[in-house]
């Protein structure tokens, strides 16, 4: 069981170590993600290090955008020396979809480049071959886009396969709340072989589910999702509901784990949690 | 202009040698400037694969033709009646004309003859250095006319760091520090106040970091 923690905006750390506290015993790590959506904020090292330093674990997230091969190398060095031992890598969105529009995107290494990187280090030699005193140990995440289908399934499929051979270890998928909307992904991965976790996502309105349901591609929200939300006299309350009965399905569909995200409603994790039958 | 310089004839040897009808296209402005894709190096570089086909003794035509331009439908009309008689075609234009070409004709491999470096200008014959990145918010009003972002080591924007020495860069005594030349150039200009002036933090989204860019101009448009 993961759960998403954005680190703060700022340097007052008391609500992210509040909200995982009250969770900790229940979830098995934070993911952190680095900046999602470009928007800045404390990074992922720095969160993931402050979880661990609570006995917290974490999944922490490391992004080709923002950092050259020296500062990500460097920064697996420190999260591995530091006791991070999940890591997950991602593309990072365009510096367009966030709060800083002007700011330069480093993409130095793609996220292929970056798997290798981590091999490379976890073998012993930096990504010049120059040895490591001492090597970093990483299990090793990505993202796969479960909701695709005909071709672009393909294509996803035979990225999965990269990564999988550059050494991805486990997939976290993007929002799931129909596990039918999945099937074409599903008759194509042995879930007993690939372990795959989808994130649950809360929805925090009946807007913010309208939205996703008309806008977000590949994400597929069924009509009866959004009446019953529609429909509730408490739809905060409904939208958690939600939340827990999905991971209860994900659960019982046999995949390896799940990871609740809830973006900037982290005091509501522990809602969910209890809900879950 | 756009610097191109001669890719590894290993390279192109690669590239085409599957194919036994080739047809090397040139063009006539920048690379031909500097000397890396006009009439002329298409003509040696035809010589050098004809002669490395006969020494495998393989029977490959290969012609040789050169554009005005590349990077202009109209003169890449030229070639539409040829097209359809070649396997491949070896552009020796700079990326944006081996693109252009390949947009134009689908069925036809485009394939690059050149490595297109930078936007420059020839020092001497022989030389060609850079001068522009196309960052899309030009500052040179500013510097005296000599561009940071294309010529200091680390695009610095307010006066040079410390490994300047002696009007060289740190990186290489063979590189002019672009701030040594700002500053002088400044100086002759009397503008040193200029200097005085922080610049404000680039924005870098007109550069490359704004994803790939365009110029639309509805005043000059058909
Ligand atoms: S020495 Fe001059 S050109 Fe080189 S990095 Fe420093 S300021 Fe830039």
């Amino acid at each position: 069981m993961l759960a998403e923690m954005e680190p703060p905006k700022g340097v007052d750390i008391s609500v992210m170590m509040e909200n995982a506290s009250r969770v900790k015993g229940e979830i098995d790590a934070f993911v952190v993600p680095e900046m999602s959506n470009a928007v800045m904020r404390m990074s992922a090292l720095g969160g993931a290090l402050l979880l661990q330093k609570n006995g917290m674990d974490t999944v922490m997230q490391v992004c080709c955008r923002d950092r050259n091969r020296l500062a990500l190398q460097a920064d697996l060095l420190a999260a591995g020396a530091s006791g991070v031992k999940h890591i997950m890598v991602v593309t990072g969105e365009d510096p367009g979809f966030g709060d800083h529009h002007q700011a330069k995107a480093v993409y130095d290494l793609t996220l292929l480049e970056l798997l290798d990187a981590i091999e490379k280090m976890e073998n012993g030699h930096d990504m010049s071959g120059i040895d490591l005193c001492g090597s970093p140990q990483f299990l090793v995440g990505s993202t796969v886009n479960a909701g695709l289908s005909a071709q672009a399934l393909e294509s996803e499929l035979s990225e999965m396969n990269q990564k999988i051979k550059s050494g991805v270890d486990f997939f976290i998928t993007p929002p799931l709340f129909d596990i039918a909307s999945i099937k074409p992904f599903l008759s194509c991965v042995d879930l007993s072989k690939t372990p795959i976790i989808p994130t649950v996502l809360l929805l925090k309105s009946l807007g913010m589910a309208r939205y996703m349901a008309r806008n977000v591609k590949h994400v597929h929200i069924p009509d009866e999702l959004v009446r019953r939300i529609q429909n509730a006299p408490d739809k905060a309350r409904e939208c958690v509901n939600i939340a827990a009965e999905t991971v209860h399905a994900i659960k019982e569909h046999g995949f390896s784990g799940v990871c609740i995200s809830t973006i900037g409603w982290e005091d509501k994790v522990p809602d969910i949690l209890k809900n879950i039958s | 202009m756009i610097v191109a310089d001669k890719k590894p004839i290993e390279e192109i040897i690669e590239s085409v040698k599957e194919f036994k009808k080739i047809l090397i296209l040139g063009c006539n402005e920048c690379v031909t400037v500097c000397e890396a894709g006009g009439k002329k190096e298409v003509g040696i570089l035809a010589s050098a694969l004809r002669m490395f086909f006969l020494n495998q003794g393989k029977d490959v035509k290969i012609d040789e033709q050169t554009l005005e331009r590349q990077c202009d439908h109209e003169y890449l009309e030229e070639i539409r009646d040829v097209v359809d008689q070649y396997e491949a075609i070896l552009s020796l234009a700079c990326g944006v004309g081996v693109q252009f070409t390949a947009e134009k004709y689908h069925s036809t491999p485009i394939l690059p003859g050149v490595n297109t470096c930078f936007l420059g200008a020839t020092e001497q014959r022989g030389l060609w250095t850079e001068r522009c990145q196309a960052c899309g918010s030009c500052i040179l009003a500013f510097t005296g006319g000599i561009c940071p972002v294309s010529r200091c080591a680390k695009r610095l924007l307010n006066g040079p760091c410390g490994g300047s020495s002696k009007g060289k860069c740190e990186i290489s005594k063979d590189v002019d520090c672009a701030w040594q030349l700002i500053i002088d150039r400044l100086k002759a200009l009397g503008k040193l106040d200029e200097y005085e002036k922080v610049q404000p933090i680039k924005n870098w989204s007109t550069d490359r970091a704004g994803g790939p860019r365009r110029v639309v101009r509805e005043d000059v448009a058909l």
